[in-house]
């Protein structure tokens, strides 16, 4: 007698819908929750620069199937290192595919042919797909144009980073969410000394987390310039 | 054992990468049985990675916590709700399973009623209707040709949905080429020769996509021509798409290139602008989307290379509505598309070009890129030259490749006499001022 287990490994919880900052991605989160929810078949094509959020949602998309009992998938094709054409074609077979880093075929002959193989076939099966890539289908330099136009049939939809002021607020409401209120003053030294990208300003919040309770001192900018300088 | 293989989890979890666990770990699913663990991988890939990489530590992790031997053992299958627990591939979804199907790879979406119909395709729709009620018989082979998302595959499944309409039992074998490679690579190494001639040859109609793919393939190009006769002497209807005419396709076998000529070959040419708004117009009413006229003319106007970047625009224009809760208007596709549409003003190409120059003198593309050499055809294609030598960085080697494989020095030579004529002709100037406009507004 068999028994069923709860999901597997767990999809992490930093990467779910509820945590993902919008700002101007709005129209692209909703699409995504339609689409991990079944309620849209149209295909997504997302595009934007690297830290606007594309492998956030395309994770957020894989929990949120599974979450509802669809098979999900994600793959970053620049993870994929020898015999690229050969892993491509050996996907597919779940409910949702979420292909990362398209980019990272372009040019490639065989890889783009298995990539355009394997388009077909999950639109065959019924299965839905997600791309990510830093620019539209018509600008990664893909060679073969029946992929490029089989990417461009797509919704495509344009991330953007969050601007500053959204990274601040952002910022701020973790620390708060870790009982660490970050004041202006704080941030503005923050903001003007780390790499502003939000993976760095995490690491950042981490390194003040552990800091400040170890000194148990609230987080002042004098605090700050003791840790980081 | 499922207390113990949460706390596996949670070690696996603290132990590889993120990636690792999103692509490889995080898609299995685990069936628990007196015997061990299956873990079902979606697809033959991750099962192989699995095995490869991660199965010895799966399996170290749960000896450790049992204090004793575990079994392990990875398959491709999925576990769904409605697929029951643990059963081997219910849905195990690789292409040569496919092809053991027949009838089920018709996709019933395609149709002759929802075809839109135009200049640019209607030979080719009247072609595929009357194999369709006429199969075998008709034209044998019709082989559709033209470049990609103008319509293809649309009426190459249209044919199948009819013949299987007016005779519910015909046996139609639809398929990628690409699934003719891999079912005959699989049957060749399970030594199943004989039962995959079998499969292609009952079928009283075959039809295969995209054969352009079958280049520099020798042993599929073999096998398909043997088929092929078969098939033809049988008179069972074969329905062939190609991005090119078949002949200009490079690594094809001559006897087969002949053969694919022996039935009607039609040329499906990118849509003009009143059928692009008219396929706009029908594909949104199929979505059951509201979506006034001016912007579906804005769509068609701007956007002219195929239909696949019109039904993105489209879906795009609705993902963004549902989310704001807005109405379509043209304001609102402008502003939503401007990316878009800004990558298509900018992406100007030599098949762009070609076409724009087409449709401006009245002529049929083919023509522009044959070998006749009269003047109304003559000058136009020296025009497109000049203009694709002027718009775009392409050499002019390439550019004498794209117009039915020319030398470059008569490029060279176009382009010179396009200067010259531009500087004495004013016809001609204003031609060529029109035409840039047309093509990089």
């Amino acid at each position: 007698m068999s028994s069923q287990l709860p999901l597997a490994l767990r999809w992490p919880a930093h990467q779910r819908f509820e945590g993902f900052v919008a700002g101007a991605n709005g129209s692209a989160l909703e699409a995504l929750q339609r689409a991990s929810r079944c309620e849209d078949r149209a295909w997504l094509y997302l595009h934007g620069a690297s830290g606007s959020g594309r492998t956030h949602l395309l994770v957020a998309a894989c929990a949120a199937a599974n979450a509802g009992g669809r098979t999900a998938q994600y793959l970053s094709l620049a993870s994929l290192r020898a015999r690229r054409a050969e892993a491509i074609r050996g996907f597919g077979g779940s409910d949702l595919l979420a292909l990362d880093d398209v980019d990272a075929i372009a040019g490639e002959r065989d890889a783009e042919h298995a990539l355009f193989d394997l388009y077909n076939r999950c639109r065959a099966e019924g299965s839905l797909l997600l791309f990510a890539a830093s620019a539209p289908p018509a600008q990664l330099g893909i060679g073969l144009p029946d992929l490029v136009s089989r990417l461009s049939a797509c919704a495509q939809l344009a991330l953007r980073p969050l601007d500053e002021d959204e990274r601040r607020a952002l910022l701020r409401e973790r620390a708060l969410a870790r009982g660490i209120e970050l004041d202006a003053a704080a941030l503005d030294w923050l903001f003007a000394r780390s790499k502003r990208d939000l993976a760095t300003l995490f690491g950042v919040l981490d390194r003040i987390d552990r800091a400040s309770l170890a000194a148990k001192r609230r987080v002042t900018v004098p605090f700050l310039r003791s840790l980081f300088d | 054992m499922s207390e113990l293989w949460r706390r596996c989890l949670s070690r696996l979890e603290a132990e590889f990468s993120a990636e690792d666990l999103h692509t490889y770990l995080a898609p299995l699913q685990v069936s628990e049985e007196e015997s061990g663990f299956t873990l079902w991988a979606p697809n033959a890939y991750t099962m192989e990675t699995v095995r490869e990489r991660f199965l010895a530590p799966i399996v170290e992790v749960l000896e450790h916590l049992c204090d004793g031997p575990v079994a392990v053992e990875v398959q491709v299958g999925a576990r769904s709700p409605d697929r029951g627990v643990g059963k081997p591939a219910t849905r195990t979804r690789t292409a040569p399973e496919r092809v053991a199907g027949s009838d089920s790879s018709l996709d019933p979406n395609y149709t002759f009623e929802n075809f839109v119909e135009g200049k640019s395709n209607q030979l080719g729709k009247a072609a595929a209707t009357q194999v369709a009620m006429n199969p075998g018989r008709a034209y044998n082979p019709l082989l559709l040709y033209g470049g990609t998302g103008l319509g293809k595959t649309h009426l190459m499944h249209a044919a199948g949905n009819l013949m299987r309409a007016n005779k519910p039992d015909v046996k139609i074998l639809y398929l990628r080429s690409e699934q003719f490679v891999s079912g005959m690579v699989r049957a060749l190494q399970q030594k199943g020769m004989d039962d995959f001639k079998r499969r292609f040859r009952s079928v009283d109609a075959l039809l295969i996509d995209d054969i352009q793919f079958f280049a520099g393939k020798n042993t599929t190009q073999e096998e398909f021509f043997h088929t092929f006769n078969a098939l033809f002497e049988g008179k069972q209807q074969i329905i062939l798409t190609c991005d090119r005419y078949p002949k200009e396709v490079d690594n094809l076998e001559p006897r087969l290139k002949s053969r694919l000529g022996w039935g009607l070959s039609v040329a499906i040419e990118p849509p003009d602008f009143e059928t692009r708004a008219a396929i706009v117009l029908a594909k949104a009413q199929a979505k059951g989307v509201e979506l006034p006229e001016d912007v579906a003319t804005l769509m068609a106007k701007r956007m002219r290379s195929n239909v696949r970047d019109l039904e993105g625009a489209l879906n795009t224009l609705v993902a963004r509505a549902n989310f704001e809760g807005r109405r379509i208007s043209s304001e609102f596709a402008q502003e939503t598309l401007r990316d878009l549409l800004t990558v298509h003003a900018q992406a100007i190409t030599i098949p762009n070009i070609q076409k724009t120059v087409a449709d401006y003198y009245q002529l049929r593309l083919a023509d522009l890129l044959s070998k006749k050499r009269s003047r109304s055809i003559a000058r136009p294609r020296q025009m497109a030259m000049g203009l694709a030598k002027e718009l775009t960085e392409h050499s002019l080697p390439e550019i004498g490749d794209a117009f039915g494989g020319r030398d470059h020095t008569t490029v060279l030579h176009a382009c010179r006499t396009i200067r010259d004529l531009r500087e004495t002709d004013g016809k001609l100037r204003q031609d060529w001022e029109k035409l840039v406009r047309t093509l990089t507004e």
